[in-house]
């Protein structure tokens, strides 16, 4: 049963589930962490909810979410036109279709980096304190606390020359400035260079008593030092620092850790896009088979202009035919059609049989029966010809009188029609003319009655019939 | 340069002067033919539809007539009548023949009608063709049998 089932699958249903995923997936990455995915997935569930009523029978429930559901996509294009927008005014067309906007998260060494940059640049004298396992209470002192979040406005803020703080070092634990302002000891090596001021002695002082790591930036010359582990070393480029850094704060897989779990989400968004659309598309196409009977005109194409259509045997077709009822229940009446090619019809009777080529059917929808499988069509030319005219009297004349003569025009009409059907009429009559009010001689008016229908009176012949008639006593 | 074409010019001349003989005295035999048959047959003086025929009078001549009356006429005169032959009066309903009536007419000149019977069913128009003895047709009279 499975292997029917799946030999059943087109290629076409491949490309259909993969597409529409592919559509899914990519408003979950255009639309991921803003306020139009959160209402779209809450839309999507209030639909849900809705099928679900329905399916219960809960009329007002169904009601007031259809109504809803209704409105939803227009109020979703209104207030949320500003993202909308962003989206559609990307750079190029590849952002839309295949870009992922990266969500940068700056990481606290990389902010330390940068402020580290920004300050050097500026001549800005700096100490930032990292410290390891041990405590540095007993080590440090004045500090005042401030428990804020690692920013690179914060630290250059926090040694701006204005700043009362801005003399002392600022710890840092974690993702937080823990302390600033903070007195560090001053180391009394004679060994170290002339040029290192009051800075540089309390960063080495402080390294040379405890596991931390101070990072210098020199006022005078804005160079960036680190020292540690009484040793103290000049930094030369951002690549150095983040390692030393790194290392000092063990979290080498910090941004590959970022990395890994956003590509992971999106593996996962990809996948559950694919499940949903795939079960989206058994829901249309598979489930719920349902059978209706159509009666659907018959059409003729391609009809040589000389000849002209004078009998058909049928004139529509009865099709059964099956497919899911959601899509059963959305047909429209133009979108079956039954048409025969009389391309290489001729003058006569032609029989066609109607076949799954003549028959036109939305995707997703199955013939299952035609009746009747054939039909015959009967063509014949046109042709004009000239026919005499005579006026169909009905009734009854008054008593004593007789009609004794008519003059009436034309005598003739040109008529238009098939061969066939010319070839053997040989008088086209008028529509009853009623004798009763007729008293005396006079005139009248009468039309014509062609028959059978599909006779046309020629152009610029007369459709309406003159007649001058004479009544005159009977003779008894 | 006629002196050297002039057998070709005479040959030509010859050939031009044949068809042109031979064309009018086809046309002439054909003429003779249609005016020997146009000369043999009779004259369609008039005719008229009526009720009956009294001392060969057509009585009360119309076109339509009651399915009261029973029955109906159709009266031709033909004048000149060439030599004794006959003619054809042939009845049709709503174009479906009815039926047809062979008269013998005679010279010099001659009246004759025929009648049908009249049914129910025999409301509606109707038409006579009155034709020779070759088929000619010579007149057309059209009426209607109502209630």
């Amino acid at each position: 049963m499975f292997m029917s089932f799946f030999a059943s699958i087109r290629w076409q249903d491949i490309i259909d589930i993969l597409l529409n995923s592919y559509i899914l997936f990519r408003l979950y990455v255009l639309f991921r962490e803003t306020y139009v995915f959160r209402v779209l997935t809450g839309l999507a569930l209030l639909w849900i909810f809705q099928r679900i009523a329905v399916f219960f029978g809960l009329i007002l429930t169904s009601w007031v979410l259809q109504g809803i559901t209704a409105v939803a996509a227009l109020i979703i294009i209104i207030v949320f036109r500003n993202e909308i927008r962003s989206v559609l005014q990307a750079k190029n067309l590849k952002a839309i279709l295949w870009g992922f906007p990266q969500k940068i998260v700056p990481t606290t060494i990389q902010i330390i980096v940068d402020s580290v940059n920004a300050l050097s640049k500026r001549h800005t004298g700096a100490l930032i304190v990292l410290p390891a396992k041990e405590d540095l209470k007993d080590m440090v002192h004045s500090g005042i606390p401030l428990r804020g979040l690692v920013s690179k406005e914060m630290l250059t803020s926090i040694f701006w020359g204005d700043n009362p703080v801005h003399d002392g070092a600022a710890i840092i634990e974690g993702d937080r400035i823990a302390e600033v302002g903070v007195i560090l000891p001053l180391s009394y090596r004679s060994d170290l260079p002339s040029h290192y001021g009051t800075r540089h002695r309390a960063a080495f002082g402080l390294a040379e008593t405890t596991d931390a790591l101070i990072v210098i930036v020199s006022e005078e010359t804005g160079k960036v030092l680190v020292a540690k582990d009484s040793n103290i070393e000049e930094i030369q480029g951002d690549t150095d620092l983040i390692k030393i850094l790194q290392e000092h704060m063990g979290v080498y897989e910090e941004e590959n850790g970022y990395q890994k779990k956003e590509n992971f989400k999106i593996s996962i968004a990809a996948i559950v896009s694919v499940f949903f659309i795939t079960g989206m598309w058994f829901s249309f196409s598979k489930g719920l088979d349902s059978l209706i009977t159509l009666e659907i005109p018959a059409e003729y194409t391609k009809r040589d202009p000389r000849f002209e259509i004078v009998n058909a045997s049928v004139h529509t077709v009865r099709l059964d035919i099956a497919g899911s009822g959601a899509l059963i229940k959305s047909i429209q009446p133009d979108q079956v059609q039954v048409k025969l090619d009389l391309g290489n019809a001729v003058v006569g009777q032609n029989i066609f049989s109607i076949t799954q080529e003549n028959i036109t059917l939305p995707p997703g929808i199955f013939l299952r029966k035609v009746v009747p499988s054939v039909i015959e069509v009967t063509l014949d030319e046109t042709i004009k010809r000239e026919i005499p005219v005579q006026i169909d009297w009905v009734g009854e004349l008054p008593k004593g009188l007789v009609l004794s003569e008519i003059f009436f025009d034309p005598e003739k009409i040109e008529v238009i029609g098939g061969k066939r059907i010319l070839e053997n009429l040989s008088t086209i009559y008028t529509e009853k003319v009623h004798l009763e009010s007729i008293k005396t001689s006079g005139t009248m008016f009468a039309n014509l009655a062609l028959t059978p229908a599909a006779l046309k009176i020629a152009p610029g012949s007369k459709d309406k019939i003159r007649i001058a008639y004479v009544i005159k006593p009977r003779i008894e | 340069m006629v002196r050297r074409y002039r057998f070709y010019i005479f040959l030509f001349v010859l050939l031009y002067a044949n068809l042109f003989f031979v064309h009018r005295t086809f046309s002439q035999n054909h003429q003779n033919s249609v005016a020997d048959t146009v000369q043999n047959s009779p004259i369609l003086d008039h005719a008229v539809m009526c009720e009956e025929v009294t001392d060969k009078d057509p009585i009360n001549p119309a076109v339509v007539f009651s399915i009261k009356i029973g029955k109906v006429s159709c009266f031709s005169v033909f004048d000149p009548v060439p030599e004794k032959t006959f003619v054809y009066h042939k009845w049709f309903h709503k174009d479906n023949p009815s039926t047809n009536k062979r008269l013998t007419v005679q010279p010099p000149r001659w009246a004759t009608y025929s009648s049908i019977q009249l049914r129910e069913t025999d409301k509606g128009p109707w038409r006579v063709e009155i034709s020779d003895r070759k088929g000619n047709l010579l007149h057309i009279l059209r009426f209607s049998i109502t209630d």
